[in-house]
């Protein structure tokens, strides 16, 4: 019995060994780009699709079950048309002086509407119409007590959450793109595509400042020292605090974020942090990146993260602190993108241009006192070698030499299997061949300090750089497969990740090296550098 | 070593591989039907043996180069002789590969496991009446773990390595080695005396009564 106890212990324990604990599943769209932030409300997701549709296809909000990636419902808009790009607002049941309502999904359409969806099964539950120029919603809303306010093509409302009757209605004349409402102390504020901003207080008395020549394009950001707005110019984009200009950046400006005193914004030339003091706010760093659309904030053990989504070819997620970039985060089906990921406890929701809605499980949670299952593991492991140490010395000491051996063998052996395989990939970097590798004239420039990998298929050399940095040369081969268009074969073998082959050929088996070394360890723990270069190359 | 590795040796085609499975298995039934001096009666444990080994090969994967197999490989050999050893070590390569994955790699699998069976027929772990040593049995977790590792590293070797890269190899799984000998005094201290009854279900009631008795495990 002892032992089938401890065979089990033993099995218990083999996760401990696995290189990763992430899991995640992805849903491709049939057309159409993911251009908003995905909601993760409990255990179901809620994305939308934009884009321009054509013949029979339509824009659709659907509901995901988190854990497994099923569909749960979708909704199709057969009158909304192109550019759908106002934001999933989720509301929580509640009531107020114009009734009571339960959970409800609202979503804004360009043809006006607005709709109010059960959660759970993806039906109406109340609608109503607003203005049409061309398009209609297409500004993030936001919530006021028992009222809904919503940014319209030329002004703005607000509806009841109880059964979606307008409350107010106001109309300044001039369009708006993308023009979220912000709530302030006063009333109301949005900005439009002529470079005013419109204050409407709760009696939709509107107030407009005209800022500039230019496109506001976001919700402004209210903070103590006024409102913030960044402004699209035609030469590139102009950031003003209460009315001053406090700094000139680059095209396209994204959606600007606003914490702890700080304000984030990016533009396609650079990502901007902000520190606003007791005086005012000042631009405090700035980090080249292409970033157009949504910006997305997640605390994580008290950190801040800044997700940015890189609207380029190879697009992928800038991830910063409050001053400068710390990591690159890509999925293998990047590509241009303008939505923000969507946060869940330990869980991300990415999604692209593409379609593809990516959902990835992350060991490294958001805080949260529930102790993950790989904590469970490691504790039950920490455990387990505390047990079999005590016993090991309670043998010792009563001098059961035949109990201590089994006691002791067995804490060696816990020990080791946490110990060796970490210490193992440590030892094969320090060994490995110190070799140099030439770089090749015919390169551009601009490859220089950055990733390169080449590959070597048929005598063919395929060679890319200037990537995003990748953390190994698992990662970077994908990646840079994707990019080259080749194709390649991996299978998860007994000796792990085992690239079978590129472009169709297998020949006598592939081998990578970098900077020139040959890595005695597998592409799955081949860590790179920023300026690594990676070949591939028949055997 | 088996973990650390970053390169393969030569892939094999599926229909060569086919091959290769279907007359390895059909060595494996011929040696097992083929006549042996001995009169033990060996079939039904070793049979046991290879369903033990490979379930359990199979569910602690996870853990690199912790396994029964090896300490098996030197049980079998030392009891049942290189024949039924080699044999054994054939069976439970294909039945746990088929799951983990087959490649060149099993080749050299059943030779390093052939190897520590033939050397144990030869250096026993059992006395002349049959009784397993545990003594020997914790020495031979020593032992088979050098005998079976340069037997699967050889697997990587082709023309491009030179004998220091492939020197270096062997040294970068000298930790992995070091967790496979643990591994095989664990499961010597704690399963060898449960192993030994398994081998010795079939034998004569009488004997098996005497072993028993002078089985003194405690814990």
């Amino acid at each position: 019995m002892m032992r089938l106890a401890l065979l089990l212990l033993a099995l218990l324990m083999t996760p401990l060994a696995q290189a990763s604990s992430e899991s995640s599943w992805t849903h491709e769209f049939e057309s159409g780009y993911i251009s908003t932030q995905s909601l993760i409300v409990e255990d179901t997701i809620f994305v939308r699709t934009s884009g321009f549709w054509t013949g029979e296809e339509r824009p659709i909000v659907a509901a995901f079950e988190v854990e497994t990636g099923s569909e749960m419902w979708r909704y199709t808009s057969q009158t909304s048309l192109q550019h759908d790009m106002a934001p999933l607002l989720f509301v929580k049941g509640g009531s107020g002086a114009c009734g009571t309502w339960n959970d409800l999904l609202l979503v804004g359409w360009t043809d006006g509407k607005i709709t109010a969806h059960s959660p759970t099964n993806g039906s109406i539950v109340w609608q109503n119409q607003t203005e049409v120029e061309l398009l209609g919603i297409t500004g993030k809303m936001a919530l006021e007590e028992d009222r809904v306010i919503v940014p319209t093509r030329t002004g703005l409302s607000s509806f009841c959450l109880a059964d979606g009757t307008e409350l107010l209605d106001v109309d300044t004349g001039n369009i708006g793109w993308r023009n979220g409402v912000t709530i302030t102390e006063k009333g109301y504020v949005y900005g439009d595509e002529f470079g005013y901003l419109h204050e409407v207080d709760r009696n939709g008395i509107v107030s407009s400042t005209y800022l500039g020549e230019g496109k506001i394009r976001h919700a402004p950001l209210d903070t103590r020292h006024g409102l913030f707005v960044h402004l699209q110019t035609s030469q590139g984009s102009t950031m003003y605090l209460n009315g001053s200009n406090i700094g000139i950046m680059g095209a396209s400006p994204a959606m600007p974020l606003f914490h702890n005193d700080r304000i984030y914004a990016a533009t396609s030339d650079e990502w901007i942090s902000i520190s606003c003091d007791a005086q005012s706010c000042s631009v405090d760093s700035i980090e080249p990146f292409h970033s157009n659309g949504e910006l997305a904030l997640r605390i994580v053990d008290s950190d801040v993260e800044v997700w940015a989504p890189s609207n380029t070819p190879s697009g992928g997620w800038g991830v910063f602190n409050e001053t400068s970039l710390v990591r690159y985060e890509t999925t293998v089906f990047d590509t241009y993108g303008t939505a923000a990921p969507g946060f869940g406890s330990g869980i991300i929701a990415l999604g692209n241009d593409a379609g593809i809605l990516s959902v990835q499980y992350q060991a490294t949670t958001e805080s949260s006192s529930e102790p993950s299952d790989i904590d469970a593991v490691g504790l039950l492991h920490y455990l387990s070698i505390l047990l079999f140490f005590l016993l090991t010395c309670t043998s010792f000491a009563i001098k059961n030499w035949q109990q201590f051996a089994k006691t002791g063998s067995a804490f060696l052996l816990v020990v080791a299997i946490a110990v060796v395989p970490e210490l193992s990939v440590k030892l094969a970097e320090q060994t490995a061949f110190e070799q140099s590798v030439e770089w090749d004239a015919s390169w551009p420039d601009e490859w220089k300090e950055t990733q390169v990998i080449v590959f070597e298929i048929d005598g063919k050399e395929h060679v890319i750089g200037g990537l995003e940095p990748q953390d190994t040369v698992y990662e970077l081969t994908e990646l840079a497969c994707e990019l080259l268009d080749i194709t390649t074969e991996i299978e998860q073998q007994y000796l792990g990740a085992y690239l079978v082959s590129f472009n169709g050929s297998v020949g006598d088996g592939w081998e990578f090296t970098i900077d020139g070394n040959w890595a005695p360890i597998g592409m799955e723990d081949a860590q790179l550098n920023t300026d690594s270069i990676v070949e591939w190359r028949p055997v | 070593m088996l973990s650390a590795i970053g390169t393969h040796g030569p892939t094999v085609s599926p229909f060569a591989m086919g091959l290769l499975n279907a007359v390895l298995f059909a060595v494996a039934i011929w040696l097992l039907v083929k006549p042996q001096q001995k009169s033990e009666t060996w079939l039904w444990p070793l049979f046991l043996f290879v369903g033990l080994a490979s379930v359990s090969r199979i569910a602690m994967s996870f853990i690199p180069n912790v396994m029964p197999v090896t300490i098996m490989a030197v049980m079998i050999g030392s009891k049942f002789g290189v024949q039924r050893g080699i044999s054994f070590a054939i069976l439970v390569t294909l039945a746990s590969n088929a799951v983990l994955g087959h490649g060149w790699w099993s080749l050299f699998q059943i030779i390093g496991w052939a190897s520590v069976a033939t050397v144990a027929s030869v250096v026993k772990v059992h006395d002349v009446e049959g009784k397993l040593l545990l003594n020997r049995l914790a020495f031979a977790s020593l032992w088979s773990v050098p005998i079976f590792s340069i037997v699967v590293s050889i697997s990587i070797l082709d023309s491009g390595m030179s004998m220091i890269e492939f020197g270096l190899y062997i040294a970068n799984g000298l930790l992995y080695d070091v967790l496979h000998f643990l591994g095989n005094v664990f499961f010597a201290v704690w399963f060898g005396q449960w192993f030994e009854r398994l081998l010795s279900m079939n034998q004569p009631q009488d004997r098996l009564v005497q072993q028993e008795n002078e089985h003194v495990s405690t814990f």
